[in-house]
């Protein structure tokens, strides 16, 4: 047996491929049962694995495949049709193959497991003669017939090429497949397997000649023949680096496959109908990742089937179609792999959530009424954390979605949640291309270099002696004031213990750092600038360099530095630069972790405050009618000035034309709902133009025209939504005075119904009236 | 002992003015000059990382290892790359040595190690016609130098409160 054993991992990798195909063929016939390409798969397939199993003398593996093939057979035959009667025990015959080949796959033996009794289901199941079958699946299952062998009979030993697959003129298409040997997976010409150590070995060799050929371009050569030289071995190096980093990646495939299984599974145990939708199967990613999103996803499917799509009947209730759409989709989207799990089921709710997270005291009730909705969905991420009325066998024990959140993070992804009720959930999961080459961000510090993996950079602020950011003390740790945040900071260089520069905390570069739910300021020297030239556009994802440098972002291949000093808990790696240095890369999270930081907030006041954090600068502006009214900050992209003559009309609609568009324009006055100014037509600014504040497109890019922009200040206090009037989100102290917050939420359903230039409104003459 | 085991070659290296050997099978490579950075927070002994074909490798400054006292010019030393399980190490001696070849029998053993000096790695003393050669245990060499988490974090402790 122990000199089969090579041959039988063999056979297990490429039956575990079989079963996988199985399951996907099933599914695909359930839905088109006439299909007999489909059906000619199936059969092959099993036969391949009863085949093998036999020459390697496992006896209960033979026998069970023998049952489902015979089965099968009658299916072919169009002796019996497919149904739930049919299909559950040969699902059930996938999953006892799969069991078995695990059992061997550990011992090397079949195990206890006894399958008896299903292999004679299969059996009476096959028995059931129906012989009903229309002409053509019969013309059609006669060509299947001679595409397979007969039943009983091992591989045919000669191909199949002789078939008269002119006798199917319905099925013009068999003959692609057919001139192979049965035994043969129809993919083995075009790949091979080989060993992953061996891959690695190529990349990091390719890696040493990327360093080498950076050290050639430094050469100083006058000789011609040795430049052009030197330019091909860039290329080719390039190209080289290329197709090398290609290799770790597969596509997303390899964990889409499984779920329209799971997907089938959990409707029947659920009761719903479920249309499983996948869309850039073909995304690649590292190998090494696949395997870690493998389980957060299962858990999202299982999550959207269990709790976003509704029962059949509720669906039909809401005048939805019966069967909920599960959207599985993938793309590349800015050097990251984007996942998207979408239903269009019942949606979260998020007043539940709300209510939820107030009692479970993770957030007090005062904080929760005014968090915004999307941000009440973060909750759902808080460990234990369910709103599933009832706890089913699949999801709703309160255990996932933190687990999910975790298991992302770890890899450096990012989980994002968007759901709206009756409408239905989508989670957008994105995960870097790799873990081997990331974009990275190399900072000076004590005439030292470090790596900071981007994805926890946030932003950089230059510390400068003159105004600025600065560092401030408070409670004898340093702060950094950000857009009215207080963010703890470190300082690298004592952090380190390296060689201390009062410098740096005047005219060094703080970097923001976000890991987890925490924020935290790097204080270094500054960042690295180029120093080689980089090969290829170094941000562009998988096909970079692993060396290469630009400005100061990098694409840097991650190595490992050994246990002795991976267990220090601050270095994730080290990495080689486009000069050859070695360049530790640092461990964020257990920086933070080391560092100690002190708990500047609860980490659920941190929720409340960035929710507070993003209305917490204000635009003061007065309006033409005298109010005084404060406009978001963030939502405001621009401020514009232009004469009141470049004010058009257009569908009824104020516009000024901005470039090659045209910005919508409404009275702030209007919004308020305060009736026509006193002052008519001559609402402008004084010299006879008009201010916009214009807003950005979560408020549909509107402008929104003022008298005059008084300044920017930061909220004294807290939102008072009880004084909350037509158009007024609320009311606050801004810059000692109570000023009326314009409510962005309803500025876009409002531009619907501003009255019309010609009404009472219209304070601005319009184009037309000037002409 | 009765068997002869099959690795008795040694490479021996000079540390200060003593001279040490290490079975010649975990010997990888032996290079003169490399880039050494820094890594902070590590052993004292550990004094940087080595690029290596792809491979970044511990320096371990064997005259700190060893407790020699006064440091010799790194330039002017010797890289005696070993392999020890998955990982590769520089142990940074000031000159190589030839390769002996010397059995198990001949080497004397301690009594007991030395535990928590600067020779805990010394595993045996071979009597050479005109010095003692020391034989070390890279395993022994690499093991105290390990730094654990724990460790690392009571010295930020004592420094945060300065801050």
């Amino acid at each position: 047996m122990s000199d089969n054993r090579e041959f039988i991992e063999e056979f297990l990798v490429e039956s575990g491929e079989c079963l996988d195909q199985l399951d996907r063929d099933l599914i695909a016939l359930e839905e088109h049962p006439d299909d007999p390409q489909r059906l000619a798969s199936i059969f092959r397939t099993v036969h391949t694995i009863k085949g093998n199993s036999g020459f390697f003398g496992f006896s209960k593996l033979g026998s069970l495949t023998h049952s489902g093939e015979h089965l099968l057979g009658k299916l072919r035959d169009g002796k019996i049709r497919l149904d739930d009667r049919v299909s559950g025990p040969l699902y059930s015959m996938i999953d006892a193959v799969r069991s078995i080949l695990q059992t061997i796959g550990k011992t090397g033996v079949e195990g206890e497991q006894d399958f008896r009794e299903l292999a004679q289901t299969l059996t009476i199941v096959a028995a059931q003669d129906v012989t009903e079958s229309e002409p053509d699946s019969a013309a059609a299952a006669s060509a299947v017939a001679d595409l397979a062998p007969p039943v009983a009979t091992p591989p045919a030993p000669q191909p199949v090429a002789t078939a008269p697959v002119a006798t199917a003129p319905a099925q013009p298409t068999p003959a692609v497949e057919s001139p192979k040997p049965v035994a043969l997976m129809p993919s083995s010409e075009t790949s091979i397997r080989v060993d992953v150590g061996l891959l690695a070995s190529i990349l990091d060799l390719v890696g040493e000649l990327v360093l080498a050929r950076n050290e050639l371009r430094t050469v100083e050569s006058t000789n011609p023949a040795l430049e052009g030289v030197i330019h091909r071995i860039n290329t080719v190096t390039n190209s080289l680096q290329e197709a090398a980093v290609k290799t770790r990646m597969q596509p997303i495939e390899h964990v889409f496959n499984k779920f329209p299984r799971t997907v089938r599974d959990l409707a029947v145990s659920c009761g719903r109908e479920v249309q499983l939708v996948i869309d850039g199967a073909d995304t690649e990613l590292d190998r090494t990742l696949i395997e870690s999103i493998r389980d957060p996803l299962t858990h999202l499917v299982r999550n959207a089937v269990d709790h976003g799509i509704e029962p059949p009947a509720e669906r039909e209730s809401k005048g939805k179609p019966r069967a909920g759409r599960l959207l599985l989709r993938a793309f590349h989207e800015s050097g990251q792999v984007t996942i998207e799990v979408q239903d269009d089921g019942a949606g979260i709710p998020v007043e539940a959530v709300r209510a939820k997270a107030v009692a479970r005291g993770l957030v007090d009730a005062d904080t929760a009424a005014l968090l915004p909705a999307d941000r009440v969905l973060q909750f759902i991420f808080e460990p234990g954390f369910s709103t599933a009325a009832q706890v089913t066998s699949v999801s709703g024990r309160g255990v996932g979605m933190d687990v999910v959140k975790t298991n992302i993070e770890a890899i450096g992804g990012t989980v994002d949640i968007a759901s709206h009720p009756g409408l239905g959930t989508t989670v957008r999961v994105r995960v870097p291309l790799t873990l081997a080459i990331i974009p990275a961000l190399v900072v000076r510090c004590a005439s030292e270099r470090f790596a900071l993996p981007q994805a926890a950079v946030g932003e950089l602020l230059s510390l400068r002696a003159d105004g600025g950011p600065r560092i401030e003390g408070l409670a004898g740790s340093a702060v950094i004031r950000v857009r009215g945040r207080l963010v703890p900071v470190i300082f690298l260089d004592e952090f380190l213990g390296l060689r201390s520069t009062t410098a740096a905390r005047n005219n060094g570069t703080v970097v923001l750092v976000r890991v987890d739910d925490h924020e935290f300021g790097l204080v270094v020297d500054g960042t690295q600038t180029g120093v080689l030239p980089a090969d290829a556009d170094s941000r562009q994802p998988g096909t970079s360099g692993m060396v290469t440098e630009a400005a100061s972002l990098s694409t840097i291949v991650v190595k490992p530095i050994g246990s002795l000093l991976a267990q220090l808990g601050i270095y994730s790696g080290a990495t080689v630069l486009g000069d050859g240095g070695v360049v530790l890369i640092l461990d964020l999270r257990g920086i933070l972790r080391a560092a100690d930081l002190p708990p500047l907030e609860r980490r659920v006041e941190a929720v409340a405050e960035q929710a507070m954090a993003a209305t917490e600068s204000y635009l003061v502006c007065r309006t033409v009618a005298g109010r005084r009214i404060a406009v978001p900050i963030d939502s405001v992209v621009r401020l514009e000035k232009f004469a009141s003559a470049d004010l058009q009309t257009a569908a009824g609609k104020r516009l000024v034309r901005r470039g090659d568009g045209y910005t919508p324009v409404v009275d702030a006055d209007s919004l308020l709902g305060v009736p026509a100014g006193p002052t008519g037509t001559a609402g402008d600014a004084d010299d006879g133009s008009i201010n916009l504040v214009v807003l950005d497109d979560r408020c549909g890019g509107i402008g929104v025209a003022v008298r005059q922009i008084l300044d920017v200040a930061a909220a004294e206090s807290m939102l008072q939504s009880i004084l909350a009037a037509t158009g007024v989100a609320g009311t606050l102290a801004v810059g000692g005075l109570a000023t009326e917050v314009l409510d962005l939420s309803a500025l876009v359903a409002a531009t619907e119904t501003i009255p019309d230039v010609g009404g009472s409104h219209a304070w601005y003459p319009s184009a037309d009236s000037l002409s | 002992m009765a068997d002869i085991p099959h690795d008795i070659r040694h490479c021996c290296f000079r540390v200060g003015g003593d001279c040490f050997a290490v079975a010649s099978t975990g010997v990888t490579e032996v290079l003169r000059d490399g880039r050494i950075t820094r890594v902070p927070h590590a052993a004292e002994a550990v004094i940087g990382l080595l690029h290596l074909r792809g491979r970044i490798v511990p320096v371990i400054d064997m005259r700190r290892r060893l407790g020699v006292i006064g440091a010799a010019s790194i330039a002017s030393r010797t890289h005696l790359v070993i392999r020890l399980h998955d990982d590769w190490y520089s142990l940074l001696v000031d000159e190589m040595l030839d390769v002996i070849e010397v059995a198990e029998h001949q080497i004397e053993h301690p009594s007991k190690p030395s535990a928590d000096t600067p020779n805990d790695a010394v595993i045996g003393v071979f009597a050479d016609a005109d010095k003692l050669i020391y034989f070390l245990d890279p395993q022994r060499i690499v093991q105290p130098l390990a730094r654990q988490r724990e460790h690392f974090f009571q010295k930020q402790g004592t420094s945060h409160g300065t801050v």
